[in-house]
């Protein structure tokens, strides 16, 4: 790590080319263990940082990104960033700079087993993870671990700096007829159990042995903490953002102080929760905070940048991504809330239904109704007289996500991190769901 | 002008074999220390990696191949990121105004891309490749909002347009403003066509640009090597092929012959030599509907007794070479996308990507297009909106009745592909001419 002083000291080079100005720096050393037939076939780390400039002159605005962190290469990208901004047309809808004088909030530091991890360290956890694996069982996944600074620093006197550290971990245990998963992540790598990842995955490769295929059609389902992440993740892309809010593109458009969900489902966006945190400011310098979206069912808010949030009369929730972005704010720190059910009682409740453990490769049906697809994998199972069965082939999904939350019937104890193909992190509990469509079936 | 920016990143990886695993290490530091420390770093991994070996204790092992010297650059004739900042704004914002003055459209989007990459190879048993390559892109898509609905037309591809290899003059030749009013006009008819009915066994169109990406999913990901191995087994999957199906596996129609071919002229997946140093060429994958071949790398492709054909691709200095999609093309028939309609007496007729999904075996998918029309007796009918296609797929390109010829044959450059853990993103291509299938359509 470089540290506060030389993060925001390097900041500043930018900033000598006078006007208005923003400098977002970072700085990434992260490594991925990643292992597939219980063996560690790619090994990688890497170390790298980025320096994004703003420049606005008059309304105009330039951006020029680089991984050049020396004092040369932040003025010349400074440089260049205000070349930019003469040559481009001014941007009406720009809101200028975040002003300083706002009161930041508090992250967790990086811990400092996992700043130091060495590759032997992960290689000792995925060994950890397939010792315990059933007989005939082999395993694939990831072990990660990552350290993160950044800094900003404005011309209009922001001056913050946050450092963290993450640590996930994944399983895919593989049986010859079904196969199983688990992950967890965690800010220290000390507070990962990859043997639990290992037994868990295990145990759903046996569970789900010769898989029978069940028809297309409408069933209640349990969802694991995976599943449900995904959901509201794509509600994060679909109804959430400030920008389709204020175009009319979203499904709570007009419908702030509805009830859009069941009265359990609760969803905010929280950078500053301990759960997933994140950095007490966004890329535009405005102080990150818990943005209520959805509380018990209801659609209290969305999530804006500075651009938006002066259309839509609210200010920034600090929600802005790096610029330049056409997108609008995005919550990108999902969070909903607990319930009370164990695992146990969520299937309990399950006459006949199925139980999922994640999604895979979901897309966008139809954004305004929040319509998704995506097929379900590692561990989907017949539920019935309220305990599992046995193991199910694989079904594709077309649903709702508002929809599918507005029928939640119960929701779990426990939230765990999961990862999402191309979508980062969010984090969300097991729920019991009254419907769910899947429209068709594969072959395994 | 909503956005405007200039980034560049560089630095040094380093792939490192000990005792048959795999460690690698990158650093954006380019000073000899620096280098020489991420080449220490990146053995320490391998001895990590080298620590949890599999119950079949595999090695790595290359094929066998003399050490490629070479350079190549991008044929072109004005390098994309020389040309003036002013030129291209004025380009861009004569296609949006120019679509605006067409049709009521709730807002436009123009925008192009380019990007030249610097790649100096080395390895230690004497390869050095030098090659610099110009890829460009640019698009319109413009959007009507109303009712409930979000309907939307690019020009002349989704994902931001067309993307090929080459100058300037490749965007230029696309004549955006020319092609923008009818693409406003599309979108805003959209806002008042059917829905899709639901449909089995439908007779479907596919124009060429649905069909590239129909390629990308279910034939080109499905023939990485390095997946059906089981080394992406935990992320995007694994495949529906396996190795030994080679000569045997009838994937489709007669109709149906895929070549990979890394040096199809101004194509988005051509380049001079892979990041492995092995010179670009050309593999048949399927000929007359039977699986001839797959996509390699050294070391995949050792595992099979044979060379690879040279489709090790990193996204950046900071990762590592995978197997990715070079020119992955269906090779044309005869006829054009006029004499298919003509010859179809009931179907529809599927245009331009809107979502894309498919299982992790490469099997069940389901895609979502912009806009179908139906087919009566030979003529387009009524105009659809949200109109999606569902099947398996070896039974869809088992459907296969019809491909157009060369006349309708065009490359589409796909910027966007994802993959590996850290996710890398390729930028490949599919050569595909207008097809029919049969599948299922209107699922929602």
């Amino acid at each position: 790590m470089w540290g506060e002083d030389r993060l925001t000291a390097l900041a500043d080079a930018a900033l000598t080319i006078g006007g208005d100005v923003e400098a977002v720096l970072s700085r990434t050393d992260s490594a991925l263990t990643r292992f597939a037939g219980s063996r560690i076939h790619q090994n990688t780390s890497r170390l790298d940082g980025e320096a994004r400039i703003r420049v606005v002159l008059d309304g105009r605005v330039g951006v020029v990104a680089t991984n050049d962190l020396s004092y040369d290469g932040l003025h010349a990208a400074a440089d260049k960033a205000r070349e930019i901004a003469a040559l481009t047309p001014a941007d009406p809808h720009f809101p200028g700079l975040t002003p300083a004088g706002q009161p930041y909030g508090r992250t967790a530091g990086p811990d400092e087993e996992t700043l130091g991890c060495p590759p032997q360290r992960r290689a000792e956890l995925v060994a950890a993870a397939l010792a315990e694996l059933p007989a005939e069982v082999d395993a694939a996944g990831t072990m990660e671990t990552s350290v993160q600074e950044r800094a900003i620093v404005t011309s209009t006197g922001i001056r913050v700096y946050a450092a963290g550290t993450r640590a996930t971990a994944s399983v895919l245990a593989q049986g010859a007829t079904s196969s199983g998963w688990a992950e967890a992540g965690a800010t220290a790598i000390g507070g990962l159990d990859c043997a639990a990842l290992g037994r868990r995955a295990g145990e759903k490769v046996l569970l789900g042995a010769s898989p029978r295929e069940m028809p297309a059609g409408s069933y209640p389902v349990v969802l694991e903490s995976g599943a449900t992440t995904n959901i509201v993740q794509w509600l994060g892309w679909l109804a959430f953002p400030g920008r389709a809010y204020n175009e009319e593109r979203s499904a709570l458009s007009g419908r702030l102080g509805e009830q859009v969900c069941s009265p359990l489902v609760t969803i905010v966006d929280d950078p500053l929760s301990p759960l997933l945190p994140g950095t007490p400011f966004d890329p535009e310098g405005t102080a990150t905070r818990r943005t209520s979206l959805i509380e018990a069912g209801v659609a209290v808010g969305v999530a804006h940048d500075r651009a938006t949030g002066a259309v839509a009369g609210t200010g920034s929730t600090g929600n802005a991504m790096p610029a330049p972005n056409s997108m609008g704010g995005l919550p990108t720190h999902l969070l909903m809330n607990a319930g009370g059910a164990t695992m146990d009682e969520l299937v309990a409740g399950l006459d006949r239904g199925l139980y999922v453990t994640r999604f895979h490769y979901t897309n966008v049906v139809h954004p305004v109704s929040t319509s998704i697809t995506g097929m379900t994998r590692d561990g989907t199972f017949l539920v019935e007289d309220g305990r599992i069965v046995g193991g199910v082939r694989n079904l594709r999904f077309t649903q709702s996500c508002l929809a599918a939350l507005a029928g939640c019937e119960a929701v779990g104890a426990d939230v765990e991190l999961a990862t999402d193909l191309f979508y980062g992190a969010a984090l969300a509990p097991a729920v019991r769901l009254s419907s769910f469509t899947f429209t068709s079936t594969t072959a395994y | 002008m909503e956005g405007v920016s200039r980034g560049s990143s560089s630095g040094v990886g380093i792939r490192a074999v000990y005792d048959g695993a795999w460690g690698f290490a990158a650093t954006n530091d380019p000073s000899p220390d620096a280098v020489r420390r991420a080449a220490q770093q990146a053995v320490e991994v391998a001895r990590a990696s080298a620590r949890v070996r599999g119950r079949d204790d595999q090695r790595a092992v290359l094929d066998e191949r003399r050490a490629s010297t070479g350079t190549y650059t991008t044929p072109h004739e004005r390098d994309p990121l020389e040309v003036p900042l002013s030129e291209k704004v004025d380009h861009l914002l004569a296609a949006t105004t120019a679509a605006r003055d067409a049709a009521d459209v709730s807002f436009v989007e123009a925008s192009t891309d380019a990007w030249r990459i610097t790649t100096s190879y080395r390895d230690s048993a004497g390869g050095s490749v030098d090659q610099r390559v110009l890829q460009v892109g640019g698009g319109l898509v413009a959007y009507a909002v109303g009712g409930g609905e979000v309907q939307r037309r690019s020009f002349p591809n989704s994902f931001g347009g067309q993307y090929e290899t080459g100058g300037w003059e490749r965007v230029l030749l696309l004549d955006l403003a020319g092609c923008a009013p009818d693409t406003a006009r599309d979108a805003v008819a959209l806002l008042d066509a059917p829905d899709l009915p639901y449909r089995e066994d439908a007779v479907l169109l596919l124009e060429s640009s649905q069909l590239a990406l129909q390629i990308h999913e279910s034939v080109g990901h499905a023939v990485e090597l390095d997946r059906i191995l089981g080394s992406e087994a935990a992320y995007a999957g694994t495949s529906w092929v396996s190795a030994t199906d080679r000569g045997s596996l009838r994937y489709g129609s007669p109709l149906m012959t895929v070549i990979a071919d890394a040096t199809t002229p101004h194509a988005m997946g051509t380049f001079g030599y892979d990041d492995e140093g092995v010179p670009a060429g050309q593999a048949a994958i399927v000929t007359d509907g039977v699986l001839t071949g797959y996509l390699t790398d050294r070391q995949s492709a050792a595992q099979l007794g044979e060379q690879s054909n040279g489709t090790a691709r990193a996204d950046s200095w900071g990762a590592i070479p995978l197997i990715r999609m070079n020119n992955v093309s269906l090779q044309p028939k005869e006829g054009d996308r006029a004499s298919i309609v003509a010859d179809t007496d009931d179907g529809v007729l599927f245009l331009t990507n809107r979502s894309w999904s498919i299982d992790d075996r490469r099997l069940n998918f389901q895609f979502g297009c912009e806009v179908a029309y139906e087919i009566r007796g030979g003529q387009l009918g009524r105009m659809y909106r949200n109109p999606t296609y569902a099947g398996r797929t070896p039974d869809f390109w088992g459907s296969c009745d019809a491909l157009g010829g060369q006349s309708d044959w065009k490359v589409w450059g796909v910027p966007n592909c994802g993959k590996g853990q850290p996710s890398q993103t390729a930028r490949v291509a599919h050569g595909a001419p207008t097809g029919r299938f049969r599948a299922t359509v209107g699922v929602r």
